[in-house]
């Protein structure tokens, strides 16, 4: 994929956030472009999911904006907010699908409120969310009945269910073995390829970084900001950086006394 | 292919029909999604069902959004034609357009729910169910009740053991914090039956008895019970919501792996509190409940401040003073376990939370009142 020729869909520029006077990172720059997968990895700690929930409009930041095709949805009006988020899906950690409601109720939720279709018509449409994630035959089912995976499926299925132009991830795969995981990400690549819709991700998981991401951008908490940003094998193969290079090779930083013992 | 960027596809759609014999052509062009998803359809539909067709030919040509939903619809439209013998193609689609057909199962839109809702059971089920649940219920309290006397027992003889912080911090949230309310409250109420005696006491001239009816039903009933019911709305429930909460977040779980008795642990101190607690309220309730009667004895009654005290204090005794206590405390209790109790019971979710935390008000009001009824008795006999 050509980024050069895409079209940025968001653009952060300068954001800043901090916690009481804890600065978690400043000066964050990046775009996000059209039908691109963008992982943004990083330690605890280092303000990934405070960065997503700017990100999503969940939270202000202490300075910077958040431009999604033009708009500064940081300091955008709540009116303006709701037309941002009927256009935006987000998938949080645990699903946080309501545990009330069926599966289907779940997904109905938006397209009740921000459609004016027959309930006939929302019928098949969830029966073909739920067939895009694989969940065919669940709608019944509440959340509670379902396994960590199925409910991380339902939970992407309520995320597109208003077809939105960008997918937010948090935490991709927490909590999930590696087989289901797998699964995944291949539901995450084949809604890309089918649909073009963009995606930004937070995730840990190496294998699914290679596997997915069309770009990767780290995050450091010591440096309080961004301190890599490429495509995951040119990062693997070609970064100097120590932080970045541990994170991918899985290792931790070699420490100056432990230095001593490698001169030889 | 087109490109599909916002500025050049504005939400506006056209649809043309070209009619040729028996074969309909249409042209598609603009946007087409959720938002206009219901009149393209119907503008399909009744062009198609105006005459009779042999084939429907649908060019995607220039269209510049769709999405999934729309893509759906034309597979119904197709599927509704083939199903009137009627040929339908799709042609000049784009990848992107393809690529949205190509997540379109055919399979998942026949597939039939995997299980089918729970409607309610028949009236005869529901009665049965519910017995079942009451029953249970009140083994499930009596269980719990055993459980709670032996961490009691266990802390008697390991005073160590006992989270002193936690029954602290209880007293200050369900005692000093409650002080405001249970006051307010005590003063209306003797307020109310000083007022409500007097209407009736003046017509036979028995003005001098409203301090002692006041004091009287403030001591032995209305303090107790009052202070009860408001410390099981107010501390019953917070039990029930807090607890409920750590079973939902598994900390309960963790407990029980690290080697603690979460009953010990958590429902202990609050109980102990509570019980230490809710009879020193009652107390504070009956002197603002006779103060408030006191506001209507001085203000309409013509008594003096010293007269109402004087005749308060004739009618209460020793006895009655006591047995109020005795009342409040095993009210307290009552409150306590049951809310620590449908704490626990509360298995997954919020709902769960919100449906025991009611449950524990209710059914500690309830308690609250079948105790009431037979200390009356009890004492009735006592007395005797």
């Amino acid at each position: 994929m050509n980024i050069e020729e895409k079209t940025p869909i968001i653009v952060v520029k300068d954001l800043a956030a901090r916690f009481g006077e804890n600065v978690v990172f400043e000066g964050v720059s990046f775009k996000v472009y059209k039908g691109e997968v963008l992982v943004i990895v990083g330690a605890s700690g280092c303000g990934k999911s405070t960065l997503l929930r700017i990100m999503i409009g969940l939270q202000k930041p202490y300075a910077g904006q958040v431009l999604y095709q033009g708009m500064d949805i940081t300091r955008a009006e709540e009116k303006d907010l709701h037309q941002y988020w009927q256009n935006i899906g987000v998938l949080f950690q645990a699903g946080a699908l309501f545990s009330s409601m069926t599966i289907k109720e779940n997904i109905e939720l938006p397209l009740q409120e921000y459609t004016d279709l027959d309930p006939v018509t929302i019928n098949t449409i969830i029966k073909m969310k739920l067939g895009m994630v694989n969940l065919a035959g669940y709608e019944n089912y509440h959340p509670s009945e379902l396994s960590g995976g199925m409910k991380k499926r339902a939970g992407i299925a309520r995320a597109m269910a208003l077809d939105p132009r960008v997918l937010f991830f948090d935490e991709l795969s927490a909590g999930l073995d590696p087989v289901t995981a797998a699964e995944l990400d291949d539901l995450i690549i084949k809604t890309e390829e089918a649909l073009g819709t963009t995606m930004v991700i937070v995730t840990h998981e190496l294998e699914s970084i290679y596997k997915i991401a069309h770009r990767v951008l780290m995050l450091d908490k010591e440096a309080k900001g961004i301190i890599a940003e490429g495509k995951p094998l040119e990062l693997k193969e070609r970064a100097t950086d120590p932080r970045v290079k541990s994170f991918f090779l899985r290792k931790k930083p070699v420490t100056p006394e432990e230095q001593r013992f490698y001169v030889n | 292919m087109k490109t599909q960027t916002q500025e050049d596809c504005s939400e506006r759609y056209n649809i043309s029909f070209n009619r040729e014999d028996l074969s309909l052509f249409i042209h598609l062009s603009g946007h087409f999604g959720l938002k206009n998803l219901m009149v393209f359809k119907s503008d399909i539909n009744r062009e198609v069902s105006k005459q009779k067709l042999q084939s429907i030919t649908i060019d995607f040509s220039e269209v510049c959004y769709l999405d999934s939903a729309a893509a759906l619809a034309f597979i119904q439209i197709e599927k509704e034609a083939a199903s009137k013998s009627i040929k339908c193609r799709l042609i000049n689609l784009n990848d992107e357009s393809k690529g949205i057909f190509s997540v379109i199962y055919e399979d998942a839109l026949n597939q039939r729910p995997l299980k089918s809702l729970q409607y309610h059971d028949d009236f005869i089920r529901q009665v049965g169910q519910s017995s079942l649940d009451i029953a249970r219920d009140f083994v499930n309290f009596v269980t719990f009740i055993g459980e709670l006397l032996i961490a009691l027992l266990y802390i008697i003889r390991h005073p160590k053991t006992l989270r002193g912080k936690d029954v602290l911090f209880y007293i200050q949230r369900a005692g000093v914090e409650g002080l405001p309310i249970v006051a307010l409250i005590g003063a209306l109420i003797g307020l109310i039956i000083a007022f409500m005696s007097f209407l009736q006491l003046k017509q036979v001239g028995a003005n001098i008895y409203v301090p002692a009816l006041v004091s009287f039903a403030m001591v032995r009933e209305l303090g107790p019970i009052m202070t009860a019911i408001l410390v099981a709305g107010r501390s019953g429930s917070a039990f029930a919501a807090e607890i409920g909460t750590m079973v939902v977040n598994e900390e309960v779980d963790a407990l029980h792996t690290m080697g603690f008795d979460p009953i010990r642990f958590l429902a202990v101190p609050k109980v102990l509190a509570t019980v230490i607690v809710v009879p020193i309220l009652t107390i504070y309730a009956d002197l603002f409940g006779i103060i408030g009667g006191m506001v209507i004895g001085v203000t309409s009654l013509d008594l003096t401040i010293k007269t109402y005290i004087t005749q308060s204090i004739k009618t209460i005794q020793v006895f009655d003073i006591v047995t109020s206590l005795i009342k409040a405390a095993v009210f307290a209790a009552l409150i306590a376990s049951i809310g620590c109790q449908r704490g626990f019971q509360v298995r997954s979710g919020a709902q769960d939370v919100g449906k025991f935390t009611t449950s524990a008000v209710v059914a500690a009001i309830f308690m609250i009142v079948v105790a009431d009824s037979i200390f009356a008795i009890m004492l009735y006999y006592i007395k005797q």
